[in-house]
């Protein structure tokens, strides 16, 4: 566009809106700018987005995120707040920054979260984070961050946690290889267990995300962060307070939460319970077990549009390898209907423990699917030997390569054999993938085996009658093996898909 | 801005200071505000230039100082919410799809690093419009005061401020 359209655009644009009625502004400009299609175009589409931009920058940003100008200076190591010692900055979040202190008193290390002042201006945001302080330091599960304290020093708040060494993870998803099923399959069911312990508590976290939660050097996890939770109405003790009510500590309608884990009806600003904290616990697995975000898009907006209207990428075909009892649990946490997600960390517990005894007890079956494989190993290996035989009885060229081809598929045949032996006991979830790349080489060489072992039967078969229907049979045995044992024992040990 | 005074130092070198006394004022104002008020962008402006005044720095006059320090508060404001940003995976993207529905649930700190981009966009259109929206959005000010630091009339600021809005809006909603 040149700079004489780009202002003829403007003028009309500005004429439009002044027009009255605005309505019929759409033909006017039409006619205005009948002459110029590119200018006639840019105004409609400009006069339509601005129908459309509702309050869209019509309040000051300051007004929206004061908290964006207050970035406080860190506390310095060596710096004293209460009874507690500064050591080092060890993170930044929604809430404040965090830090490695030592509390004096009791001579220990803790974690020293400083409330930002946005936070804790408000006498009821003061009260609301001590509710909420209290209701987490009554928490004790080995898989949740102990709340020691809230502390007031010179106006501000402070909570002192445990501190835990380790890593998020959110670094882990980020750094790691891809996790092995047995790792996603332990990493769900001790989450499962701190957050059912902290639901029969009747406390919701509500901000359940890879960045609150740590694995500590040992390798043990631990939730952080039930500072968002408030205490269930139903929760027990809730009887006894307030004429049996107890107050929503964050209103409905205000959204809380970070976008990428929210729950359908968290981010519609409705009223939340444990089964938000369940889908939460879905995005997370999901991210964790294939690296990559259930709803992904390429901005929060696009990410909570697709939490809201599009089902998750089915997470069978982005992570293959993980177990089918798991995936099903995970697409489950991730249903759109609060009522058709696990009603509490609870039944999730419960579903994983059946999806983790479904994955490793082995089917009886899979014995003889073993069996199959180390037999059919051991007849290549008979076969070769049979080809050396009849090498040295007759010596010709045809013979000496049949031998050495036969040897080369008895070396071939019982390492693919012997790997996909390995991998149904090791790694079980990777067996239908190894299967497939190994499938078509185990066919070829048994079939090969066969024809080579025909030929050579032949060769002998009018000097040497006994070892010629040897041969023959081995021959009929390994091809038949292949095509019609193998398919039979694979599906009655793993199904019929052979997963 | 006025051809008879001595060149003021560049914007740049007025920046820093006026970045300074915005956060330090921002910071003060935010622990003795009392719950439920709004903090004020013009009222900050407004103070930063009486400090800053008082201390003889060479502003020609409060139009120029405005001027400047909207342009620092966009600094300031899109610096740290890329700062904040940097830390959220679902942040690091630039542009954003926006609708109606989703706009009210959004978090302007996020949406502030794109719209920057935008506005810098828009800057190359037309640096007029851009002015205004910093004017407007980043420093708080009304259409009368937006219009006497532009020297030019407030139907004037309200016509393009519509206009800049529904092309940032545009920009914003994705490729059309």
């Amino acid at each position: 566009m040149t700079s004489d359209q780009r202002r003829r655009v403007r003028d009309l644009f500005e004429a439009a809106l002044d027009r009255d009625p605005p309505a019929g502004a759409g033909s006017w400009i039409a006619r205005e700018a009948a002459d110029d299609p590119v200018v006639r175009d840019e105004v409609l589409s400009l006069v339509e987005h601005h129908s459309r931009a509702g309050a869209f920058l019509s309040h000051p940003i300051v007004e929206q995120a004061a908290d964006l100008l207050l970035d406080e200076e860190p506390l310095a190591p060596g710096a004293s707040i209460g009874a507690y010692t500064i050591v080092r900055e060890i993170g930044r979040g929604g809430m404040g920054r965090v830090y490695l202190a030592s509390d004096g008193r009791l001579g220990r290390t803790v974690a020293l979260k400083a409330l930002a002042p946005h936070l804790t201006r408000d006498p009821s945001q003061r009260a609301r984070l001590r509710r909420e302080a209290r209701a987490a330091a009554a928490l004790t599960h080995p898989g949740i961050c102990t709340v020691y304290a809230l502390e007031e020093v010179s106006g501000e708040l402070y909570i002192a946690t445990e501190f835990v060494d380790g890593h998020t993870l959110a670094e882990e998803i980020r750094s790691g290889p891809r996790p092995s099923a047995g790792v996603v399959l332990q990493t769900a069911q001790d989450l499962a267990a701190a957050l059912a312990s902290a639901h029969a508590s009747g406390v919701i976290h509500r901000d359940l995300k890879p960045d609150n939660v740590m694995r500590s050097r040992d390798g043990r996890l631990k939730i952080l962060d039930f500072g968002l939770a408030r205490m269930d109405e139903a929760g027990p003790g809730a009887g006894h307070r307030e004429g049996g009510r107890v107050p929503y500590v964050t209103q409905p309608g205000v959204v809380i939460g970070t976008p990428a884990y929210m729950a359908p009806e968290q981010i519609n600003g409705l009223a939340v319970d444990a089964r938000a904290d369940v889908f939460a616990f879905g995005v997370l697995l999901y991210e964790f077990a294939c690296g990559a975000h259930p709803f992904e898009g390429s901005s929060q907006l696009a990410v909570m549009a697709r939490v809201l209207e599009s089902d998750a990428r089915p997470i069978a075909a982005r992570c293959p390898a993980l177990s089918g009892g798991v995936a099903d649990v995970i697409s489950r946490c991730l249903k759109k209907a609060p009522a058709e997600r696990f009603g509490s960390a609870a039944e999730l517990v419960g579903a994983l423990k059946a999806a983790g005894d479904a994955g490793s007890a082995a089917s009886p079956h899979a014995t003889w699917w073993r069996v199959h494989q180390i037999v059919i190993a051991m007849l290549h290996i008979v076969a070769a030997t049979l080809a050396w035989q009849i090498k040295e009885w007759i010596e010709t060229p045809l013979t000496i390569a049949i031998f050495l081809a036969l040897g080369a598929a008895a070396t071939i045949a019982p390492v693919l054999r012997g790997h996909l032996v390995f991998t149904e006991v090791m790694n079980r979830p990777h067996l239908a993938r190894e299967r497939r790349r190994t499938g078509r080489a185990t066919l070829l060489l048994d079939l090969v085996t066969g024809v080579l072992l025909f030929i050579d039967a032949g060769m002998i078969a009018g000097t040497r009658a006994l070892p010629a229907v040897f041969a023959l049979s081995l021959a009929i045995g390994i091809v038949m093996a292949s095509i019609v044992l193998e398919p039979a024992t694979t599906a009655a040990a793993f199904g019929s898909d052979g997963s | 801005m006025t051809a008879d005074s001595p060149q003021p130092p560049p914007a740049e070198e007025l920046a820093p200071l006026v970045y300074d006394e915005l956060r330090r004022l921002a910071a003060a104002y935010m622990r003795r505000e009392r719950p439920g008020q709004t903090l004020q962008a013009t009222a900050l402006v407004h103070e930063a230039y009486l400090r800053l005044a008082g201390a003889g720095t060479p502003w020609h006059d409060e139009r120029h100082f405005v001027g400047i320090a909207a342009r620092s508060m966009r600094q300031i404001l899109v610096e740290r919410a890329r700062a904040r940003g940097a830390q959220k995976r679902w942040a690091e993207l630039d542009r954003v799809s926006m609708t109606d529905a989703l706009a009210v649930a959004a978090d302007p700190a996020g949406t502030l690093p794109a719209l920057d981009e935008a506005l810098t966009r828009l800057e190359e259109i037309d640096p007029e419009q851009a002015r205004i929206v910093e004017l407007r959005y980043f420093a708080g000010l009304s259409i009368e005061e937006t219009a006497d630091a532009l020297g030019i009339s407030p139907a004037t600021v309200k016509r393009r401020w519509a206009l800049a809005r529904a092309w940032l809006f545009r920009d914003l909603s994705g490729p059309a």
